[in-house]
């Protein structure tokens, strides 16, 4: 059950954004190397980004992109909603199965299946990006938020 | 961050064996004619979850299969792991793999993916199929019921 290229790419460079671009733009450049990924396939994803209003884009020479919002109002529900489409744990019947019309089927839908979307769902909109840019900047021994009254 | 159709049906055909398991060793041609599943398609599903001890097999013209061990002492975790492995977004945080990734220690992600990991497998290994029968036994009935005052 495998995430997309682009739905961990993208989560991890808007990690990225919300320690490096508090409050100015920076370049997919500069998220590629500190993250070590493609920046090519950062454009894919940034592309996404920008027209799911995640992100803004700022032209020019000395361009780049800064987040639409502060890092704590932006949940990864979001972020995965515009990078993967619906979180939902399985797919609606197509195909293999003729019609979802065993109540076995019905049954695994409301006491299994729906319940393990809603609780990805539930936990996914409980964290945004300023928790997982905190957690980054303990793990990699940077100065913490700083907060001036 | 999808099961497939492994996972899907395979959990439906599993329901299935345990709501019919007190009839004998089941047919997968009837679990195929029961839930609408190719019965090729069950052939590869009841392969794994024979290797993974959860159901047993009996040869013959009465054949078929059965549980390995009571429905209740089978959670809907231990079937998603067999058909799908673990249940995880990313591969770095199946156990053993740590060493796969240099940016284990740092990364800015690896923390969101082992709280879903959790959190998942917490919900299917506290749903055992023998619950999964008592509420599809329960809703059958109030269904027969009905019937019955028509």
């Amino acid at each position: 059950m495998k995430l997309s290229t682009k739905g961990r790419y993208g989560v991890r460079a808007l990690v990225d954004m919300a320690v490096y671009a508090k409050n100015e733009h920076i370049s997919l450049y500069s998220i590629a190397q500190r993250q070590d990924v493609s920046e090519n396939y950062l454009e894919q994803v940034f592309s996404t980004l920008r027209k799911a209003g995640i992100v803004r884009s700022v032209k020019g020479a000395q361009g780049g992109y800064i987040l639409a919002d502060l890092p704590e109002n932006i949940t990864i529900e979001r972020v995965l909603r515009a990078l993967e489409g619906d979180i939902t744990i399985v797919d609606e019947d197509t195909g293999i199965k003729a019609a979802d019309n065993s109540s076995i089927s019905r049954l695994l839908k409301q006491h299994v299946w729906d319940r393990m979307t809603a609780d990805i769902n539930n936990l996914v909109n409980s964290i945004t990006l300023g928790d997982m840019a905190d957690d980054y900047r303990k793990k990699n021994g940077l100065a913490e938020e700083m907060y001036y009254i | 961050m999808k099961l497939s159709t492994k996972g899907k049906y395979g959990l439906e055909a599993m329901v299935d064996l345990a709501v019919h398991t007190s009839e004998g060793p089941i047919s997968l041609k009837s679990i195929s004619a029961r839930q609408n599943l190719p019965e090729n398609y069950l052939e590869q599903i009841f392969l794994v979850l024979r290797r993974s001890e959860l159901v047993s097999s009996i040869r013959g013209a009465q054949g078929g299969y059965l549980l390995a061990k009571p429905a209740e002492k089978i959670s809907v975790l231990e079937v998603l792991n067999a058909l799908e492995g673990p249940l995880a977004p990313v591969s770095c945080i199946i156990e053993g793999n740590s060493g796969t990734c240099a940016r284990y220690a740092r990364c800015a992600s690896r923390t969101l993916w082992e709280k879903v990991k959790a959190l998942l497998d917490t919900t299917a290994s506290s749903i055992t199929l023998g619950e999964l029968v008592d509420k599809y036994r329960a809703a059958n009935q109030a269904d027969n019921q009905i019937e019955y005052y028509i």
